[in-house]
């Protein structure tokens, strides 16, 4: 991908409204984004400007600033660079007690208090916007930006559109595709200098073992034998047999190969090994994650990935290095950064830039630190991104058994805040889904573990229940004010407000 | 690079340049994929990120190999199986018509490769003769995995800038984003009706509008009863109103009944009915396919 610096003109901005008339929704941070598409098409020599790569950046994305836009539309361009003033205000309050950050006495502390002030306003802007918007849930951040700009326009729109089509469709010339000119173009020798034998290093070997049975599977079979639930069990995939965006003909067996990969992924109780990182810490680092998510409007898959990517990275770095080698409490929030930067260019139809990843450290690391890491990360994890995520496990889950949008958002809440939480992470995320359905189920006094249920997750209520019931503990501790993102996030009416559910006891849970 | 010594340059990929290369501890040929990875840049491509990440998940004989990945500070290398030739420098060297029971065999290989991906969730949206390989043992490999990318259920809108314009289904002309499996379907159908042809491509088009022009002149112009929904696509245009010409059995004269049949199944304008790869290798027309091509299990 050819990275471009932008010059802060709405172009294209007309190609993404009539985009909107057409579809339905785009969101402004895909529009920033087409922007950056325009420049690429252009070809841009791929430079990074000498002089202030976080004025561009500031041009590029903002969450807030698109909130912001609701209560004024026109000045929605210029008032970016305030806007991500907020975000570096919260980043650097959030990070500060842990990790390294920088002096506040720059020119981004005089902004303090405007930003403050901005971001108060923004929160009654999205109340206010929400309003209108709280039949498409589904990508909440994304439609609360998106609200900002085209509320007008919304109001005229069809309603029935389709939900699939509302959450994405956004008119952008961009592809995620890169441009093939970066790269060589010649038979070059390596000197030897720079690279010594030792320095490269065999990446597949490993998982080509693991991987064996993979190979032996056989596509006749699994194509022979057809998936066919019980007769109790209403058979989803063959429901939605006319909606391709199921891929309902392939969904059982996309399923059940994530689920038999969940073994590859182990995550252990890493920290024992590791000095100087704590619990909190990581606590701190993944609240300060979802807030990346949120301003950045990224998939909640990238979220997950890139949590994912952090605990898989420490898990085995501290298993095979050596301990001074091991990563050190200034390096986490590098760590975190990267972690987002490699899942958005897995899983992001247009990744942010590297310049916005380091502008939301604030500074705190440099490019060649970045890249460096995000290489450590990929080797580390032998460039295995396809990892099984709790969030896709209970889409699929809460859609087989027709779980309203509200309860599906409570499980995702109990699921995000879950997070968070560092004693959860040896549970499979399958099991974490399923748990945090019932939780949720539970908490709405809606109902039972159905045999529908139990067919599509594969999982007995006794399977879940001790995972349920550490998730809702983890529901009744104490809230934290500097770990009160995903609480704060899911308070609000786009997400039905399900962080107010009352909670309930275990034994309702065991009932 | 010490462990390869590089033999020739065999083409371009989606991204980076591809050497043949010779092992030279246990001489075997390999092929080298090298992508520069600059300081000022940023970091790995995606492209590239996808095509490793993919390519170690997706280990099937219908699908290139991907040995190993090197990297250094300044590149990596991504080390790939050999094959002998694509599918398009096959059509070249094709000396007259090609034979019918090798197209049923390629086009089997290819629909068994795109089933593997799509069972696991992969998207390879740039299938084309050239991401083809040929071996010597008339095994066909998918290759070039730079524009493919994993996509979840429900699928997201993703890049509607992807396959190569002459493979490239109506509904993603009209600047589709949200589609899934069908995309590499419609080329499968291309590429299908070209092998039938002995490498002459079925819609070569110079730009979307000649594109859809070509196609919707064999298939009939879609309407709303035919494609519901088709109107409301992002890039959709009226365009002429063809009446489908159902003239199949004059565009690939050589292909059986059978044979035609399943190409019509592919080359279905609506997504929503296009074959998927699972019922198109059951399809009837490979009834007779060879037994050895059949069993011969990843």
């Amino acid at each position: 991908m050819a990275p471009t610096r932008l010059a802060s003109k709405p172009i294209g901005v007309n190609e993404n409204l009539n985009g909107l008339l057409g579809h339905g929704i785009t969101t402004r941070s895909k529009q920033l984004a087409s922007l950056k598409t325009h420049k690429d098409s252009l070809k841009v020599p791929n430079k990074r400007k000498a002089d202030s790569p976080l004025k561009d950046v500031t041009a590029k994305r903002a969450a807030f600033g698109d909130i912001t836009n609701a209560f004024n539309k026109t000045t929605a361009l210029q008032d970016k660079d305030k806007v991500m003033g907020v975000k570096k205000v919260t980043v650097e309050s959030k990070m500060l007690p842990t990790v390294k950050s920088i002096k506040p006495q720059t020119t981004l502390n005089g902004k303090t208090s405007k930003a403050k002030t901005l971001q108060r306003v923004a929160t009654n802007a999205i109340d206010a916007v929400q309003k209108h918007f709280a039949k498409d849930p589904v990508k909440p951040v994304a439609t609360r930006a998106q609200n900002g700009i085209l509320k007008n326009i919304e109001q005229k729109k069809d309603k029935t559109v389709n939900q699939n089509q509302s959450q994405n469709s956004a008119k952008s010339a961009r592809s995620d595709v890169s441009e093939p000119s970066l790269y060589m173009t010649a038979l070059e020798t390596t000197s030897p200098s720079e690279t010594s034998k030792e320095e490269y290093k065999t990446i597949s070997e490993k998982l080509d073992k693991v991987n064996l049975d993979d190979t032996i599977r056989s596509l006749d079979e699994e194509t022979e034998v057809p998936h066919k639930p019980p007769s109790d069990v209403p058979d989803f995939d063959q429901e939605n047999w006319n909606d391709p965006f199921q891929v309902s003909n392939y969904a059982m067996d996309i399923f059940n190969y994530l689920k038999s990969r969940e073994r590859l992924f182990p995550i252990d109780d890493y920290l024992q090994r590791m000095k100087g990182i704590t619990s909190w810490m990581r606590a701190l680092l993944v609240d300060w994650m979802v807030e990346v998510q949120e301003s950045f409007e990224l998939n909640h898959e990238t979220l997950y990935l890139a949590v994912k990517l952090v605990d898989l990275f420490l898990t085995r770095s501290s298993k095979t290095q050596p301990e001074k080698d091991h990563l050190t409490k200034e390096e986490l929030q590098l760590l975190g950064a990267s972690a987002l930067f490699i899942a958005s260019k897995f899983d992001e139809r247009i990744p942010p830039l590297v310049d916005d990843f380091l502008y939301i450290c604030d500074g705190a690391y440099t490019l060649s630190q970045l890249l460096k890491m995000e290489m450590n990360i990929l080797r580390v994890v032998d460039f295995d991104l396809g990892i099984p995520l709790s969030y896709r496990f209970l889409r699929r889950y809460a859609r087989c058994a027709r779980v309203s949008m509200p309860t599906l958002t409570l499980a995702r809440f109990v699921l995000e805040q879950c997070l968070l939480e560092y004693n959860l992470l040896e549970y499979s995320d399958s099991k974490m889904a399923a748990a945090a359905l019932y939780l949720a189920l539970k908490m709405k006094s809606i109902g039972n573990w159905t045999p529908t249920l139990q067919y599509y997750t594969g999982y007995t209520v006794k399977d879940i229940l001790p995972i349920a019931m550490a998730q809702n503990a983890t529901l009744h501790k104490k809230p934290k004010s500097a770990i009160s993102t995903v609480r704060n996030k899911y308070s609000h009416t786009i997400f039905f407000e399900v962080a107010k559910v009352p909670l309930i006891e275990d034994s309702v849970l065991s009932s | 690079m010490q462990k390869y010594e590089k033999l020739e340059k065999i083409g371009e990929g989606t991204y980076g340049t591809v050497f043949k290369a010779k092992n030279k501890e246990t001489h075997e040929i390999v092929a080298l994929k090298r992508v520069r990875l600059d300081d000022d840049d940023e970091g790995v491509p995606s492209s590239a990120l996808r095509e490793i990440c993919l390519l170690k998940e997706l280990k099937h004989k219908n699908i290139v190999r991907l040995y190993d990945v090197l990297h250094s500070e300044k590149k990596l290398t991504l080390v790939f199986e050999h094959c002998d030739q694509d599918l398009k420098k096959y059509f070249d060297s094709l000396n007259g018509e090609i034979d019918l029971d090798v197209v049923k065999s390629f086009m089997y290989q290819l629909l068994r490769g795109l089933a593997f991906c799509h069972s696991h969730n992969v998207l390879h949206r740039d299938l084309k003769p050239q991401n083809l390989l040929i071996n010597k043992n008339g095994e066909l490999k998918l290759a070039d995995f730079g524009l493919a990318r994993a996509f979840g259920i429900p699928v997201k809108c993703y890049s509607a800038e992807v396959v190569t314009l002459w493979y490239r289904p109506p509904d993603v002309l009209f600047g589709a984003k949200l589609y899934t499996t069908s995309i590499d379907m419609w080329s499968a159908g291309c590429i299908f009706a070209e092998l039938a042809n002995s490498g002459r491509p079925l819609f070569p088009g110079s730009d979307v509008d000649d594109q859809l022009k070509r196609i919707f002149k064999l298939l009939g112009t879609p309407n709303e009863d035919t494609w519901p929904g088709v109107t409301q696509l992002p890039d959709y245009k009226p365009l002429p109103i063809y009446q489908p010409s159902l003239g199949l059995a004059q565009v690939v004269p050589r292909l059986p009944a059978r044979g035609r049949d399943l190409l019509a199944r592919l080359l279905t304008c609506n997504p929503a009915l296009r074959m998927p790869a699972d019922d198109a290798m059951a399809h009837a027309y490979f009834h007779d396919l060879n037994p050895s091509v059949k069993n011969d299990r990843c």
